[in-house]
């Protein structure tokens, strides 16, 4: 039994695609295919679009799920090819998922990539000859990379490219050389692609800069009480392992005020021509991750206690920090949240989450001398910018929005009045 | 005082095969069977390779790559009409010229997995490079048509673009310089009714891309694009005239890009799904595959046997572009210049000095 497994890359489907996003598998583990037959359909940026396989031979695996994004370069599926008896050979179950491998390995030993790679015809001088033999594999590196390479003093060879084809990148030169791979501060100079998930943030802010008459309105509202009543909650909950925070009060606060006004609580059908009032409370909360912004959505506010809350922003919190939240996790919002006040801003011009009608932004409490029947005291101050989409709604009822979610801040009891 | 008309023109349209494979026999090029029957074997090799190539390049084996299919009789019909001596200028959306030509296979499969050597032409044919920027390498040929005049070689220049290139300075410059001067130049317009996604009525106001030769004081005319006896006899007629110092022509081969601008595109974002039905019913090869088979020059047995063999050649030249050794990067400099430059001569010392590193 002789039989090698063939990778099957996702190429560039189009000029510049990253990623593509697996709509339909065609083909399944243990099938035999032939050359060039349709094995999955992907959706790009560009278009939708049917990826024939390579190679003839038997599936292997199947490396990822219909709905997964997969980068430009990973492996795809599998295929065993050559000689091979395919019943002697025990295929992984059906629907087997394997975490992707770059290098290929043949059943026994290490083979060659592919038979396009195959040995260069003629004398080839420039080819890097290690040790003995055996040919190595050309590095692949742009001289921008290389002269950054020596610059820093990193040894080229030593590092495993995470390009197209292996291709080492500034972002390995950088990381081998200690440097912050990402960080700004010392990457002035340089220039970094727009491109995954800082593309998707670009894109869809910029639509929403598009399609909306965005307005922001601001206000400031005493939170004191609420502060008292987190620190003395906060021990409590610990305890039980859950860590409170502001957020969830925020939530309910606004979950109440968009009771009270359903208009900011809606979508534009533009195709209709109309606003759609929706009954249910989806709140995206914007969260800061890693690689960029990410906006989770908590489902059903209107049903969750402040401690439900508390639980499940932290479940979120952890998963966009792994990326491991689902598509599902950031659709469907009705409203969305952005808390910005950790990291010292006060008031901002938020930009709506579209296709939603507005977006509240948090900033940081702070101490301030306000007056309070007639006497100066220091209180906590929340800054509060609410940004809406003019034309669903005016000023006027923006504005009672946003006085009516600071009441329910500045006095939680509200909400206890409020409540079902 | 007077106003009256001081000159009126036509604009002529040729048609010889219709849909249904009828011919119009006082129309009907001198061809024969062994003419008519070789025509449809390279419209279907024109359109296997291009299949292929779709392929190759979903499967990560071919870079961007631009469809010609529908337009296969357009390309095959004129290229029939060339002489080896004749000088092509292409654009880039021309592969049944190039498959017609006798190109070498793998070459054209190389050009469009990014390496250059592709377009090395052999030495008995007079081809030059792709022309991916629209419309700049009309005054080339028109240039060089010039050349052959004041040379008096007995020969014209065929010039290929599309309908978007007819908006191009270029386009104009061209047929001016090339009516003034009587250059034996043909041009050949692919009108498939798509430049990306500007449709043909968005190119120009003109009623037909044929009468815009009538500006220039040179012959025009348009021809059904899907009909490759009609595109065969007009490009003839235009080359005899230029060869023989009858000054050039223009041909617009009416026709239409059943695919995607490119593997980089999705028409469906811009077009109507209807238009391209309707446009299948009048498929190039169909037609002449019907008026063969009603001469019977043609049958299903010779088709699917045509068929294997082509996949098979195709095997071939893949195996053989996949088995080419890429080029190595001081190549860029061998091929530039016949003598380096002496900034050239730098850089290629820097090349070495970087690669150095690479042996630590």
């Amino acid at each position: 039994m002789k039989e090698s497994l063939f990778e099957f890359i996702l190429p560039d489907l189009g000029e510049g695609v990253v990623e593509a996003e697996i709509r339909a598998w065609h083909v399944a583990v243990g099938e035999r295919v032939k050359e060039h037959q349709s094995a999955l359909e992907v959706e790009t940026d560009k278009a939708v679009v049917d990826v024939p396989v390579p190679r003839a031979g038997i599936i292997r695996t199947l490396n990822h799920e219909v709905g997964d994004r997969v980068p430009v370069g990973s492996v795809l599926l599998t295929i065993a090819t050559g000689e091979f008896e395919a019943d002697s050979v025990p295929a992984p179950a059906a629907g087997a998922v394997v975490s992707p491998v770059r290098k290929s390995h043949g059943i026994v030993g290490v083979l060659p990539e592919a038979p396009s790679a195959g040995p260069p015809e003629g004398p080839v001088t420039e080819a890097p000859v290690v040790s003995g033999e055996k040919k190595a594999v050309p590095l692949r590196a742009l001289p921008r990379v290389r002269a950054l390479a020596k610059a820093r003093g990193v040894a080229l060879e030593t590092l495993r490219g995470s390009g197209p084809d292996g291709r080492i990148t500034e972002e390995d030169v950088l990381t081998a050389a200690g440097a912050e791979p990402s960080g700004d501060a010392g990457d002035s100079g340089r220039r970094v692609p727009l491109a995954g998930l800082r593309r998707r943030i670009a894109e869809h802010l910029l639509e929403a800069q598009r399609r909306t008459a965005f307005v922001t309105t601001m206000a400031e509202t005493d939170v004191t009480r609420l502060w008292t009543l987190k620190a003395r909650q906060r021990d409590e909950l610990a305890g039980r392992g859950v860590k409170l925070t502001l957020l969830p009060f925020f939530m309910k606060a606004t979950q109440h005020a968009l009771a009270e006004f359903p208009r900011l609580n809606a979508r534009v059908d533009e195709a209709a021509g109309e606003i759609e009032l929706l009954a249910e409370c989806h709140l995206g909360v914007a969260v800061d991750s890693r690689e960029g912004l990410l906006v989770p959505v908590v489902r059903d506010v209107g049903t969750k206690s402040v401690v439900d809350l508390a639980i499940e922003l932290q479940q979120l919190a952890e998963q966009a920090e792994s990326r491991s939240l689902s598509r599902e996790q950031l659709q469907g919002s009705t409203f969305t949240l952005t808390n910005f006040g950790g990291f010292g801003g006060s008031f901002a011009t938020p930009v709506i989450n579209y296709p939603n009608v507005a977006i509240l932004g948090f900033g940081g409490i702070s101490e301030k001398p306000w007056v309070v029947e007639g006497e100066i005291v220091i209180r906590r101050i929340l800054p509060l910018s609410l940004t809406f989409d003019h034309r669903v709604l005016d000023g006027a009822e923006a504005t009672r929005f946003l006085v009516r979610v600071g009441q329910f801040l500045e006095d939680p009891g509200l909400l206890f009045i409020e409540s079902v | 005082m007077s106003k009256k008309i001081i000159a009126s023109f036509t604009v002529s349209r040729l048609e010889i095969l219709d849909e249904q494979g009828r011919t119009d026999a006082e129309l009907m090029p001198d061809l024969t069977d062994d003419d008519l029957v070789r025509l449809y074997e390279l419209m279907l090799l024109t359109r296997q390779f291009d299949q292929r190539a779709l392929h190759l390049q979903r499967e990560g084996r071919l870079g961007t790559y631009p469809s010609v299919l529908g337009q296969e009789a357009s390309q095959v019909g004129s290229a029939y009409a060339l002489q080896n001596s004749d000088w092509l200028f292409p654009a880039f959306r021309e592969l049944g010229v190039f498959v017609t030509l006798g190109y070498p296979l793998a070459e054209i499969y190389q050009y469009w997995n990014g390496d250059e050597r592709g377009l090395l032409c052999p030495e008995q044919l007079n081809i030059f490079p792709i022309c991916i920027a629209v419309g700049t390498h009309i005054p080339h040929a028109v240039g060089a048509a010039m050349a052959a005049r004041y040379r008096g070689d007995p020969i014209a220049t065929a010039c290929y673009f599309g309908d978007g290139g007819t908006s191009k300075g270029d386009f104009h410059e061209g047929l001016n310089m090339a009516g003034v001067f009587q250059a034996p130049v043909v041009f050949i317009i692919q009108n498939n009714q798509w430049a990306i996604s500007i449709s043909r009525n968005h190119q120009t106001a003109a009623e037909t891309l044929a009468q815009k030769a009538i500006a220039y004081g040179i012959p025009g005319i348009q021809v059904d694009g899907n009909d490759v006896l009609a595109v065969y006899q007009a490009t003839r007629e235009a080359l005899q005239r230029a060869r023989s110092g009858g000054g050039p022509s223009l041909i617009e081969c009416e026709t239409y890009r059943m695919a995607d601008h490119t593997t980089a595109d999705d028409a469906a974002r811009y077009r109507d799904p209807e238009e391209v039905q309707r446009w299948q019913r009048r498929d190039p090869l169909l037609r002449m595959r019907r008026f063969l088979a009603d001469r019977g020059l043609w049958d299903d047995a010779r088709q699917q046997q045509l068929e294997t063999e082509i996949d098979a050649r195709l095997d071939r030249a893949v195996a053989r572009e996949e088995a080419t050794p890429p080029a190595r990067a001081r190549d860029i400099f061998a091929y530039t210049w016949t003598e380096m430059t002496p900034r050239q001569k730098r850089q290629l010392q820097q090349l070495r000095d970087l690669r150095e590193l690479d042996h630590g």
